[in-house]
């Protein structure tokens, strides 16, 4: 589904991604971890190619997605394909939570208002906060905003989702209910990329977890080689250091 | 000085029409400069946001040059001293048709234009960073992102410094006065000459512009206060 | 172009200086003399009208809010021709048009810049004045030394800007006759008759000059004042707001 070939990046004279060969397989759970600096948002970020890349192929659903060849109409259809959830949530804070889901796939899809609204109030049903359609983002606290942006991702019918440390910027008791609506996009087999330091939710939903550092996959391993086994060195030092406090 | 005697002004009907007839113009004015001031405003903007930079540059010299030239001389420049590099027919048509009137607004706004767009840029620097990008990743084009996530935050943004331009914009209308345009304090000096209740006369010029102010301020605070955006994270 | 230099050759002396010494002092020299005199006598009831708006008594701040939104209501043209005419009436003896024109200015610009000044001592964080409260500082002791100091010093660009302001205003003394450029401007086109475009030309590039160069002294002052101060107080962005922008 998602396939890096031989990608670089440098921002000027540092080596951002060093060579990045990898594949995210259909339905497969991602959890990119390592240490702050060593490019996994870099990495997440190239794959709806919100950052541009210097050298490698990357291939979403078959479309390569840093062609020089590609359209600006093409880009953004791709780019509506691929679902993101950033850190800082990102709501449109003039419209409503429910014209927040509903505006992108009338406006960019051409969907009919009457269907967008009604997916809208299914998807956040889904989320829990079917009853805050009408409110604004501002009212509304930072786990139930993150929610709304992934209901909001989830409006285009996305069939890969790609999570930007969607939890870092919540507080520590709001942090559970958004973990808990990725976990369930998991349990019905989407694609997912996710960037995050919640070492639980890696080793109970991840299929795979890769460890990053300097620019590089060090390590990628199923949870339990990951936590149990980890090879390389630098891999063990960073779970170590997670393990000391 | 004789007791205030208001009817002497508002009971007799020449100094009314008088009045009435300025306070006419002067909202004249006030509107046809204020939507000349908004639309070239928002030219100016689309100028801005190409990437061409002798556009940012001309940009730059026009509001440059509009803020630091006081607007009774712009007035003058445009009524005494352009007004005479048209060619001959146009000067005649112009003063048949109410020539003061027409270089008023197009002064006026022309130097509006220029303080609008400077509060529909800030209003623009004040969207937060993570808004484009997040329109971006849902697939909204550029022109798509600028019109339903970029531009509805910075107008709103915008509203109280425009409504702060827009209430100087109608005060300025009393500038048109020095071109002999009959506007409100025009007409007041002359009906005050003629009746000689300098009291009377002013204090009904200066209720009624101050009527206009502070209902524009109120509709402008009701509008901040419903398009307020609170800062969300 | 060679016309310009002929206006300017002929006409320099009375663009500087006006008339004088066979007349009242003129040109830029009153524009200037105007508007510096003008700031200067606002400066201090500026001060005043800020703390009586942010002061606790109603008796007070009410009376000094409608001044100020009156003020701000109406158009500084219609405020001239008022002092025009109360103030013989006031002092009981004819008054020129320089002092008239600077007594309005002295209210107009004074209005205007309270709101700068209360603005400025509303963004100091709440901690300074309850500092100088717990050290046992009284109202007074406050205000001077803690407080008062702080918010006009973060506040001198926007009162640089709110000068700049001033020398705009001066203009409309051209109504009542006061002889500053703008009057003096008048005159030489009235003479000449023939090159208006010419004469209004080099009035507005004189403006231009002049408040360009103090906005850019301006714009230096701010980041002066935003590095100066970004150890001890909070960096408030305050933009350069021009008279009619302040909220």
């Amino acid at each position: 589904m998602i396939r890096f070939d031989n990608v670089n990046k440098w921002y000027g004279d540092y080596h951002a991604l060093n060579d990045i060969t990898a594949e995210v397989a259909q339905g497969e759970v991602v959890v990119l971890c390592g240490p702050s600096g060593s490019g996994k948002s870099t990495l997440i970020r190239t794959v709806n190619r919100l950052e541009e890349i210097r050298s490698g192929q990357l291939v979403v659903d078959g479309f390569d997605i840093h062609a020089k060849s590609n359209t600006a109409r093409e880009l953004n259809r791709m780019r509506s394909r691929i679902g993101f959830v950033f850190q800082s949530f990102n709501l449109f804070p003039h419209l409503s939570v429910l014209e927040n889901i509903a505006m992108s796939p009338m406006r960019v899809r051409g969907v009919k208002r009457e269907e967008a609204r009604a997916t809208a109030t299914r998807l956040l049903e889904r989320v829990g906060l079917a009853n805050k359609a009408g409110s604004y983002p501002a009212q509304l606290s930072g786990g139930q905003q993150q929610r709304v942006a992934i209901a909001r991702a989830l409006a285009m019918e996305p069939p890969a989702m790609l999570f930007d440390e969607p939890t870092s910027a919540l507080d520590p008791e709001m942090v559970g209910e958004v973990l808990a609506v990725m976990r369930g996009l998991a349990d019905e087999g989407m694609t997912m990329m996710c960037v995050t330091h919640e070492m639980g939710f890696a080793r109970e939903v991840a299929d795979r977890i890769w460890f990053m550092d300097a620019g590089r996959i060090l390590e990628a391993a199923a949870p339990a080689d990951f936590f149990g086994a980890p090879k390389h060195p630098r891999t063990q030092r960073f779970l170590s250091d997670l393990r000391a406090h | 000085m004789p007791g205030f005697d208001l009817a002497a002004v508002l009971g007799n009907p020449a100094f009314r029409a008088l009045i009435v007839a300025g306070v006419e113009i002067t909202l004249a004015i006030f509107v046809c400069s204020w939507l000349l001031g908004m639309s070239l405003a928002l030219v100016l903007m689309v100028i801005r946001l190409t990437p061409s930079r002798f556009g940012e540059r001309f940009v730059a010299a026009y509001v440059s040059y509009h803020r630091n030239v006081p607007t009774l001389v712009q007035l003058m420049l445009w009524y005494f001293g352009i007004s005479t590099l048209f060619p001959d027919s146009a000067q005649e048509w112009f003063s048949d048709h109410n020539g003061e009137a027409i270089f008023a607004i197009i002064a006026l706004g022309l130097c509006q234009a220029a303080f609008f767009s400077e509060d529909l840029r800030s209003g623009l620097r004040g969207v937060a960073g993570g808004q484009s990008e997040a329109a971006r990743a849902l697939g909204h084009s550029y022109v798509g992102s600028m019109r339903y996530v970029i531009l509805p935050q910075a107008v709103r943004n915008a509203i109280p410094a425009l409504v702060n331009h827009t209430v100087s914009l109608f005060k300025n209308s009393s500038l048109a006065m020095a071109i002999g345009v009959a506007e409100l304090t025009h007409v007041a000096r002359e009906v005050e000459s003629r009746s000689f209740r300098t009291f009377e006369v002013y204090a009904v010029a200066t209720v009624l512009y101050l009527v206009v102010s502070l209902l524009l301020m109120a509709v402008g605070a009701a509008l901040s206060r419903h398009y307020r955006l609170a800062a969300a994270r | 172009m060679a016309a310009l230099y002929d206006i300017l050759r002929d006409n320099w002396l009375l663009l500087l200086i006006g008339q004088y010494p066979y007349g009242p002092l003129g040109g830029i020299a009153a524009t200037l003399i105007l508007s510096v005199l003008g700031i200067a006598l606002a400066f201090p009831l500026s001060v005043a009208l800020a703390l009586a708006r942010l002061s606790p008594w109603i008796a007070l701040r009410w009376p000094v809010t409608a001044l100020v939104y009156a003020v701000r209501g109406i158009p500084l043209l219609m405020i001239i021709l008022w002092t025009y005419f109360l103030l013989p009436i006031l002092l009981g003896h004819v008054v020129s048009g320089f002092a008239t024109m600077l007594c309005t200015l002295v209210l107009y610009e004074a209005c205007y810049l309270s709101e700068v000044v209360r603005a400025g001592i509303e963004a100091l964080p709440k901690g300074q004045g309850e500092a100088a409260r717990s050290l046992g500082h009284g109202y007074v002791g406050r205000m001077r030394f803690v407080i008062l100091p702080q918010a006009l010093f973060n506040m001198l660009p926007s009162m640089l800007s709110q000068f700049i302001s001033t020398i705009q205003d001066t203009t409309l003394g051209y109504v009542i006759n006061v002889q500053e450029l703008t009057f003096a401007a008048n005159q030489i086109n009235n003479q000449l008759l023939t090159q208006p475009f010419q004469v209004f030309f080099i009035l507005a590039i004189t403006y231009f000059i002049v408040c360009f160069a103090l906005t850019q002294a301006a714009r230096w002052l701010e980041r002066r004042v935003t590095t100066r101060r970004l150890g001890t107080t909070a960096p408030t962005a305050i933009p350069l707001p021009t008279g009619e922008e302040l909220a």
